[in-house]
């Protein structure tokens, strides 16, 4: 397999006023050339922060442990370290847009209201590539076609509040894709969008993944919409992975409980006349981390002594999968 | 208890899970939760207090204002002598600061020299100078002039004066007039802080009916008072205040000109919290909390005062904070350009006019205290301003 | 742009007309009759013997036996049609000719004052949000709590005074003795100039505190705007980040309380004049207040609430071009 990205033992920790928290702990992941790795896990387990982290975006409060190791194949097969590179200079600013594209939430947010869709893109597109502005104008507008957006010449001048939610999702993939990025990181594209036009996106994304041969990682708190995108998932809760593998074996054969558990909640036209069963209690907040496993608090098989005690390790099951939970480990078994 | 704990679902309530930590709780744990308890259970203002409270200068602020409005309140205690009393003795005097060592020796109660008058060589004035050889000492709560404490109760006991009825102290100098700058200090606060107080508190009364009104209503009468207010807030203001001030009729007494000044302050103060007010009503009028109650039946008097009116009382105070420095510096403004108050009433600004030129600075620049109070003052009001607003904010956890 | 343009024109028109009216009431306040002051004015000194019907006849001259409505319009009348102001009794000339040059003056001293303000409050608000919380940040918000605390007419004493004490300076007054009564010329208004920085720095010291906060905390808003994040994910290096993105929206606020920024040194500038000695229309008003010279005072207010009339008008135009979401709701 063709890694592009490898991350390993990656920690990010904060200085807050409550002392320091560690909302990524030791998380480790690959992404193959050409193929989705999708993250998944409620808001607050770390997804946003460790790709963040990638693209060297966390605010100064915070610090990646100096053991991580994020390295990055670069278009010219050249190995990149990112945690080597220094926050600002020009090695980190090719690396962002350049080779590692990235679309938010909200597409109204990410853009600047005072510049038009054109402006903003042509930015980026002349930042990485050596065009003059006719050209990136032209490549502008090439790209608001391929997303989809219909009269590109037209659109290409408007501000974002003249489009609607679904057409500046788009054009928010326009932009990151301008610059021609090996790796796209899509933290939550669909979570703001109508059912409808989700399903739009998603499939646009797919298209234009096999259409340029990108890597991607895409994040999301729904499994329903890794089933669709993603080659791999890995499960994020309060900083770590705890089960990894590939999406269809995950999503036939979750192993671990917080994986059934976000399973068992996401609703099914198959089984309208259950109730949905939601994962018991909420998220603890990073301050207030559990000892042992992380998710003892909410697990309804918590083996007690072991689980409040000891986090568990990776434990493979198939050829790709693994889960870090005690029940899957022989000691656990045992004291079950 | 323990023993029936092994279930699951229903009977995985509060109650169990709390017999299973009492197990381990030790002491610091429990009042930690009896302390987040405490705080999810406290009210709006609880809150807001002590989100105030750990805000370290809104904190010395207030309590330099709380100084300051004793010390005009008790002002007739607090001064050793009248506003307008003259010691013919010491003009122009330069401040007195208590001793307790001079080139005779130390002692273990405060003193300060006593003044003989000299010729100056120059000029042949009769000057005041200090007598190092002599020493008046200095007591507390001393028999002195006869006033009435809060203008209502008759005393001659003063915080401090000397022991010797005869001689005078002069703590902060005195002006060309002979009078004592301490004293006059202590009654212009009073005055200054309470035009200050009224002028705030008719622009709120005035702000709440308008902006109320507006806000409440909407539709034509919103347009109407939305214009009015524009109209004002367009006009400078101290020039507006002076137009009203000069046309207060010469023969007035100086009590109809201090309220004709809270009136005039007060008058023009509001536009600003107005808006506010409005503003306010409008947007909550929308809120689902709001909308649920009118839905539930809740008669509207009920809505306003339980639902409308606690969710933006904090920031009308917060505002109200906010205003007091703009009175104050306006009275002082008004008052230093003589179409404020008159003498002999005294405000911060009045004794301000005294310090005019750069002559008052060369030669008795103790003529300038007053302005320290006018600057301390608008500093803590801002201060504390601040220190609310970032207390009753519930998403400004900086 | 031009309709919004010209709503706006027309806006400002309708408030010049209410506020017109106000400042029509303000002169009307004071007790006393105005023709009594003029005939008091007039003939104080002069020996002769005023009666009831001298009064009389003035009154009718002036148009003071008329009710208030048509004496407004005639005032205003006067104003718009034929830009008469009507008559400084104190002066014992036409209310233009004692303004005359004194607004131009006092125009001079406004825009350096802005000048000063921007100039100095844009970009250390921005500086300020960018390193929050380093002992910058601190210095210069305890800086910014002094200059809203401390009367401005103190700061100019304090400032005439150490000019005095240290440079051996006048630095008082608008001109030089050599230049107050001399025609304008070159030097003149080298001259001029050279005095402006005094009024304008001390009248700017509170607005450059209010914009630095105001600055300051719409940059801090700004720098954590989604917008700002993606920029940099797009690799924007940072200086061309910063000026492009979160500064350039950070103006806003600042354009759009230009107005507000003329009302205060407006309302500053009557005592700011007494302390330095400016003789421009603050101080005119001051004391066409104190003699009761309600033309004067009158046709000061007017100008003044005019200027900031029209500088709300330019901030409006201002921000609609800055800011494109604006034109929609226009």
């Amino acid at each position: 397999m063709d890694t592009l990205l490898s991350v390993e033992n990656l920690s990010v920790s904060f200085k807050t006023d409550e002392g320091v928290i560690t909302p990524v702990q030791g998380v480790s992941f690959t992404v193959a050339r050409g193929k989705t790795l999708g993250l998944v896990g409620e808001s607050g387990s770390g997804k946003s922060v460790s790709t963040k982290a990638l693209m060297r975006l966390l605010p100064g409060s915070a610090t990646i442990a100096p053991e991580a190791k994020m390295h990055y194949l670069d278009k010219h097969d050249k190995l990149i370290e990112i945690e080597k590179l220094k926050g600002k200079g020009a090695p980190i600013r090719a690396l962002r847009g350049g080779e590692i594209g990235m679309i938010f939430q909200e597409p109204m947010a990410s853009f600047s209201p005072v510049y038009t869709i054109g402006n903003q893109m042509i930015e980026a597109i002349r930042l990485h590539k050596k065009l003059g502005k006719r050209e990136a104008r032209a490549h502008a507008i090439e790209m608001l076609d391929k997303v989809g957006i219909s009269n590109p010449q037209a659109r290409v001048d408007q501000y974002p509040h003249e489009m609607s939610g679904g057409m500046r999702q788009r054009a928010m993939i326009a932009l990151a894709l301008s610059a021609g990025p090996a790796l796209l990181i899509a933290d939550e594209p669909t979570t703001a969008l109508d059912v409808t036009i989700q399903a739009q996106v998603l499939e646009l994304m797919s298209d234009l993944q096999k259409d340029l041969g990108m890597g991607m990682i895409f994040i999301t708190h729904d499994l329903g919409v890794i089933a669709q995108i993603a080659d791999e998932v890995a499960v994020m809760y309060l900083g770590t992975i705890v089960e990894r593998g590939p999406t269809r074996d995950v999503i036939h054969n979750p192993a671990h409980p917080y994986t059934v558990g976000l399973l068992e909640a996401i609703p099914s036209l198959d089984r309208l006349d259950e109730r949905l069963k939601p994962v018991p209690g909420d998220i603890p907040s990073p301050n207030e981390r559990p000892q042992g496993c992380p998710f003892q608090t909410r697990c309804q098989h918590v083996v007690d002594g072991l689980c409040n005690q000891t986090a568990p390790l990776e434990t493979p099951l198939a050829a790709g999968h693994s889960v870090r939970c005690w029940l899957h480990d022989e000691k656990g078994k045992s004291a079950a | 208890m323990a023993t029936i704990t092994d279930g699951q679902g229903p009977q995985e309530t509060p109650n169990t899970q709390d017999t299973r930590q009492t197990k381990k709780e030790t002491r610091a744990e429990r009042k930690e939760r009896e302390r987040l308890l405490k705080y999810y259970s406290a009210s709006q203002w609880t809150l807001i207090w002590w989100r105030f409270r750990r805000h370290r200068a809104a904190m010395v602020a207030a309590a330099v204002l709380a100084i300051m409005a004793v010390l005009g309140i008790f002002a007739e205690f607090v001064a050793p002598y009248g506003p307008t009393t003259r010691d013919t003795k010491y003009i122009d005097g330069a401040p007195q600061i208590p001793l307790f060592c001079d080139h005779n020796g130390c002692s273990l109660r405060p003193f300060i020299h006593g003044v003989k008058t000299e010729r100056d060589s120059v000029t042949l004035r009769a000057i005041s100078v200090p007598d190092p050889e002599t020493r008046v000492f200095v007591n507390f709560f001393v028999s002195g002039e006869r006033t009435r404490l809060l203008g209502l109760f008759p005393t001659t006991i003063h915080l401090f004066g000397l022991d010797d009825p005869k001689a005078k102290i002069h703590l902060w100098g005195t002006d060309d007039l002979g009078r004592d700058v301490f004293s006059r200090t202590m009654y212009a606060t009073r005055t200054s802080l309470s035009i200050g107080t009224l002028g705030v508190l008719i622009s709120f009364v005035l702000a709440l009916v308008i902006g109320g009104t507006a806000g409440f209503f909407g539709g034509m009468i919103d347009n109407v008072i939305q214009r009015i207010t524009e109209i004002i807030r367009v006009v400078p203001i101290i020039p507006l205040y002076m137009g009203l001030a000069a046309a207060m009729p010469k023969e007035w007494s100086t009590t109809q000109v201090y309220f004709a000044m809270t009136l005039i302050l007060g008058l023009f103060g509001w536009p600003t919290l107005a808006r506010r007010v409005r503003s306010q009503l409008l947007s909550i009028r929308n809120e689902d909390y709001v909308v649920a109650a009118t839905l539930a039946g809740a008669k509207p008097s009920r809505i306003i005062g339980q639902h409308m009116l606690p969710s933006f009382t904090s920031f009308i105070i917060v505002d109200l904070v906010i205003s007091f420095p703009y009175m104050i510096l306006s009275e002082t403004a008004l008052s230093f350009v003589g179409l404020g108050l008159r003498p002999p009433t005294v405000s911060w600004g009045v004794l301000l006019q005294q310090a005019q030129s750069i002559r008052a600075i060369e030669q008795t620049p103790w003529l300038f205290i007053p302005a320290v109070f006018v600057v301390v003052a608008v500093l803590a009001f801002t201060v504390i301003g601040d220190g609310l607003r970032d207390a009753a904010d519930p998403y400004g956890g900086k | 742009m031009l309709r919004f343009t010209f709503e706006r024109a027309l806006g400002m028109i309708v408030t010049m007309f209410f506020v017109s009216i106000m400042v029509f009431f303000i002169m009307e306040i004071p007790p006393g009759d105005y023709a009594d002051r003029y005939a008091f004015r007039k003939y104080s000194g002069t020996g002769v013997n005023v009666t009831e019907a001298d009064i009389q006849a003035i009154r009718r001259e002036l148009g003071l036996d008329k009710g208030m409505i048509f004496r407004y319009f005639d005032w205003i009348g006067g104003i718009v049609l034929r830009g008469d102001f009507g008559q400084a009794f104190a002066f014992e000339t036409s209310v233009v000719k004692v303004i005359g040059d004194k607004a131009w003056l006092t125009l001079g001293i406004l825009f350096s004052t802005l000048l000063i303000t921007y100039i100095v409050s844009i970009p250390v608000g921005i500086y300020a949000a960018v390193r929050r919380g380093s002992a910058a940040d601190y210095g210069l918000t305890i800086f910014s709590y002094l200059g809203l605390a401390l009367p401005n007419f103190l700061l100019a004493l304090i400032l005439l005074y150490f000019a005095n004490k240290y440079f051996d300076a006048d630095i008082g007054g608008l001109f030089s003795p050599r230049y107050a009564d001399a025609p304008w010329s070159l030097g003149k208004f080298w001259d001029l100039i050279t005095h402006l920085w005094l009024p304008a720095f001390v009248l700017a010291w509170s607005a450059v505190a209010y914009q630095i906060q105001t600055v300051r905390a719409t940059m801090s808003d700004e720098l954590n705007k989604l917008s700002v994040t993606a920029a940099r994910a797009r690799g924007v290096p940072e200086a061309k980040l910063l000026i492009k993105y979160p500064a350039r929206l950070a103006i806003n606020p600042v354009v759009s309380t230009i107005g507000f920024d003329v009302n205060r040194i407006f309302s500053e500038l009557p005592i700011v004049a007494v302390v330095l000695g400016l003789t421009e229309l603050g101080e005119l008003l001051l004391r066409a207040y104190l003699d009761l010279d309600m033309y004067v005072a009158g046709a000061i207010l007017l100008l003044l609430t005019a200027m900031i009339v029209i500088m709300n008008f330019v901030s409006d135009l201002l921000l609609a071009w800055l800011d494109p979401r604006i034109k929609l709701g226009a």
